[in-house]
């Protein structure tokens, strides 16, 4: 197995509370001085990728990454964690990467595009959704360019000898298995919760990790690589009309007794 | 009868002696019989359990009572602080009156929910008022009691609520003590004292949830501030791209500000020690020491202050160790709203291993043999036979083998360097296998594998239990007493097996386990409702014979759980009436009025150089 490559995507970190400003209509979900990490999903993705290349000696990772200068922090965190190189694509610093800017074809698309570039690759392993956005098309849309076989909510992954992937997808109803037969295209998987639990970088893996090559490109110069048109990826298909808080929860109602608790299920026309 | 009559006659401002601890003689059925009906599994508990000192203690009634609070206290807080979270539902006061143990419910009147250190200021002087009544003779001082809360998982009752007997004497207060500011009191200011009444108003939890801070990982500090709410697992979970961690312990994913307040400690402490060596500062607030007025002024003099203590460097000798004081003070010196602990580099080796051997006397030995030879360990854990034994009966479902049932040893090693760790596990091999005739001596490097090696430990608490279970009419963790003493590591090896002979001798079932690289064992006795009243004096036997022995070698009646109040009685056999009469002088002179959780450590009267005076005087 020859090169895995992990796109990587910095959001807010999971464990903050999102903060809305009202005032800022679409743009109200507060970025400013708010803890950013990993996407949890595609931890789970870098970590799949660095046991596949443990299982397959001489395999290559790659993380890949689009967003402010502040997303090398989290090449380097992959990087930790095992990956071997990174490549940035370098957003200006208002450029966002929650919905409101960047948007998952822009992704895919730049995606594609280094795909092709880097040649031989034979995985490319991403989360199954942002927790910002919770699309969970990136994948799917870079299968769709790339034409490669794709599966997603992988909750297990076993590589064949003859460079097949067997995937036990989640589903609602239950676990499907899917085989990516070998094609010549990389095949495309996003990560579910269960595939993996993320290992923990001790200290020397992180030093070794800043002297990993990381090439960053800035995202004009990546589009014009590509023979992408810039405004195309910029402009997004969807447009976010509207930003707010959940609904604070209602409290609940304390009942006396079966019979009250009957009482108000028929005045809420809940039974019959 | 007669001791209730000697608590009210004797005089407030009486020497601290008389104020020793006795062990508790009483009875606590008549307590029992008033709790909540799903808690009867608690009158599974032997005596010795619920040494509610019954003529000077009562616990709370059922939540199903009216608050006892003075009628404006939540209005006077939630006036001044609008966004503070105030609870009254029964589910959560019943939830915060207890622990994680087999001593009963004791909930508060109403569980707050502060977000910052202003307003647990304010809280905490509205639990020491004056008021004046209509009708009263004379002012009642309205005290109202306080228990910080973490997320509930501790041991010794130290969530249960007791209330310090009231009477209806009127006593005289130093005028000093009061901030009252109005012109009237003046003229009483001049003189020395004031009459009152002193009345008990019921408690208060506050929940520390909202303490969730956790500050920046300057690259080179092996240190971080958290907020008292932090629990350890997601204090590990936000520094896990630091390649640094919290190494503490314990069972539970506790709080940070809970583990401080209880001294915590678990399997990691034979490397890394106890909170108590790992806690570089803490910011705590302290109960009042004056009597608020009736105005609420928050500016008033008597608010109780905050005190950040501490340093962020590693050596500090300036000063007394205030953050000492704070470490195991189980909440009854002041509510701790931060602390700064110290956190390590991930290892970059572990190896784990497990060795048997004939008999649980001898596996002790190995450990003391390898502590001695200076043998570098991260965690050294011995199972006794019975151990094994539920671990067996709890794999028949599942892929992991059952083990030979005898006495094990569990270690791990490990180092930044792969030599390093083999060098260790060679050296710990030698001692098990070539010195103690141990055999069946197995190691894994691997994460899986190691998982494996270490199953029956992992598992112990739950297939103890489970010893016992099984059925509708089984133990559960309600109703299992857990245990545990710490002795010198000379004596190790006698006390824990002197202990699994008592339980074999008294048909006691249980498990005994511990962190052997630090003489501290643990017994899990389960107990379920059909079990006699004969087999629970025996459990308790059990517990008797083991605190002693601990304590006849110098060792600790508890190594990790901490005193709550299940283990008071102990305190004076510990350190002698001059060592708990310290510790109530420290007691009295943070919180004079015995606001923070009473009734737990030690027992105080109020020593306010108040007199009391009989009500026709």
């Amino acid at each position: 197995m020859k090169k895995i490559l992990v796109p990587i995507k910095r959001v807010i970190d999971y464990a903050q509370k999102i903060r809305v400003d009202p005032t800022k209509g679409p743009q109200g979900v507060q970025l400013k001085n708010v803890k950013m990490s990993m996407n949890p999903f595609c931890e789970i993705a870098v970590e799949e990728a660095i046991q596949l290349k443990e299982q397959n000696k001489g395999a290559e990772v790659v993380a890949i990454s689009v967003g402010p200068k502040q997303c090398t922090e989290t090449i380097r965190t992959a990087l930790a964690m095992g990956a071997d190189r990174g490549i940035h694509i370098e957003t200006k610093p208002d450029v966002r990467g929650d919905y409101i800017d960047l948007q998952p074809w822009a992704i895919a698309s730049l995606l594609k595009g280094i795909v092709d570039k880097e040649d031989a690759v034979d995985l490319v392993l991403l989360g199954k959704q942002s927790i910002d956005s919770d699309c969970g098309q990136t994948g799917p849309l870079l299968a769709g360019l790339l034409n490669a076989p794709q599966a997603t909510f992988a909750a297990n992954i076993e590589r064949g000898d003859d460079g097949s992937f067997t995937v036990e997808r989640e589903t609602d109803t239950g676990t499907e298995t899917i085989k990516l037969n070998a094609s010549g295209k990389p095949a495309v998987i996003t990560c579910d919760l269960r595939l993996n639990t993320p290992r923990y970088p001790t200290m020397p893996n992180i030093m070794k990790a800043k002297k990993k090559p990381v090439e960053t490109i800035s995202l004009e110069d990546m589009v014009k690589e590509l023979g992408l048109d810039l405004d195309e990826v910029l402009t997004p298909k969807n447009e976010v009309v509207e930003v707010y808080e959940p609904p604070p929860r209602k409290e609940g109602e304390t009942v006396g007794s079966i019979d009250e608790l009957i009482g108000k299920l028929k005045e809420k026309g809940l039974v019959a | 009868m007669r001791r209730l009559q000697q608590a009210t006659t004797s005089s407030l401002s009486s020497s601290l002696k008389r104020r020793a601890l006795c062990p508790p003689t009483v009875h606590a059925t008549a307590v029992l019989s008033v709790m909540h009906q799903r808690r009867l599994k608690q009158h599974l508990i032997p005596h010795y359990c619920v040494s509610l000192p019954q003529l000077r203690y009562s616990s709370s009634p059922a939540a199903d009572q009216a608050s006892r609070l003075p009628s404006d206290f939540l209005s006077i807080l939630q006036q001044n602080h609008p966004s503070l979270k105030i609870s009254l539902n029964k589910y959560e006061l019943d939830a915060h009156g207890h622990g994680e143990s087999h001593h009963p419910v004791s909930p508060p009147d109403a569980v707050l929910y502060p977000s910052s250190v202003e307003e647990i200021q304010d809280i905490l002087r509205l639990c020491c008022r004056e008021i004046h009544r209509e009708g009263d003779d004379v002012p009642t001082v309205e005290i109202v009691s306080v228990i910080p809360y973490g997320v509930g998982t501790s041991l010794e009752g130290h969530l249960s609520f007791l209330f310090p007997q009231d009477s209806d004497d009127v006593v005289e207060i130093p005028s000093s003590l009061f901030e009252s500011n109005n012109d009237q009191d003046k003229q009483l200011l001049q003189n020395e004292k004031k009459k009152v009444r002193i009345k008990r108003k019921g408690g208060i939890s506050l929940d520390m949830c909202n303490f969730q801070s956790i500050g920046e990982l300057t690259p080179g500090d092996g240190f971080i501030k958290v907020g008292a709410g932090v629990t350890r697992n997601s204090l590990n979970d936000a520094l896990r791209h630091t390649g640094m961690q919290f190494m503490i312990d314990p069972g539970a994913d506790a709080t940070i500000g809970g583990m401080t307040a209880c001294g915590a400690s678990g399997t990691a402490a034979v490397k890394y020690h106890t909170m108590r060596e790992n806690v570089l500062g803490l910011t705590t607030v302290l109960p009042p020491q004056l009597i608020a007025s009736d105005t609420h002024d928050s500016d008033s003099r008597s608010k109780p202050s905050a005190v950040t203590c501490g340093s962020n460097a590693l050596k500090n000798s300036a000063g007394y160790n205030l953050p000492a004081l704070f470490i195991g003070s189980e909440g009854t010196l002041g509510i701790i709203t931060d602390v700064t602990v110290k956190i390590y580099p991930i290892p970059s080796h572990v190896i784990a291993a497990s060795c048997t051997f004939d008999d649980l006397h001898t596996a002790a030995e190995a450990v003391t043999m390898i502590r001695m030879l200076g043998i570098p360990v991260s965690r050294i854990e011995l199972l006794d036979k019975i151990s094994i034994r539920a671990f067996n009966e709890s794999v028949k479902n599942e892929e992991l083998q059952p083990m030979e049932e005898k006495a094990t040893l569990f270690l791990e090693f490990s180092s930044h360097s792969e030599s390093s760790v083999i060098a260790d596990l060679s050296a710990a091999q030698a001692v098990c296998v070539d010195d103690l005739s141990g055999s069946n001596f197995v190691s894994a490097g691997d994460e899986v594998t190691r998982n494996k090696v270490w199953a029956a430990r992992h598992k112990l608490y739950y297939s103890s239990i489970a010893l016992r279970g099984g059925d509708d009419d089984g133990a559960t963790s309600q109703s299992t007493i857990v245990t545990d003493v710490c002795v010198p590591l000379s004596s190790f090896a006698d006390i824990i097996s002197a202990t699994a002979e008592d339980l074999r001798d008294l048909g006691v079932f249980g498990t005994c386990f511990g962190h052997a690289g630090d003489g501290n064992f643990h017994c899990i006795l389960p107990l379920r409702p059909d079990d006699t009243d004969e087999y629970k004096e025996k459990v308790f036997k059990v517990i008797e014979l083991m605190s002693e022995r601990a304590i006849n070698v110098g060792g600790s009646v508890t190594g990790e759980h901490g005193i709550g109040y299940g283990k008071k009685s102990f305190l004076t056999q510990m350190y002698g009436y001059s060592g708990v009469s310290l510790m109530q002088t420290i007691k009295s002179s943070i919180d004079p009025w015995n606001i923070m959780n009473p009734g737990k450590i030690v027992d105080v009267e109020l020593d306010v150089g108040a007199t009391k005076k009989k009500s026709n005087e």
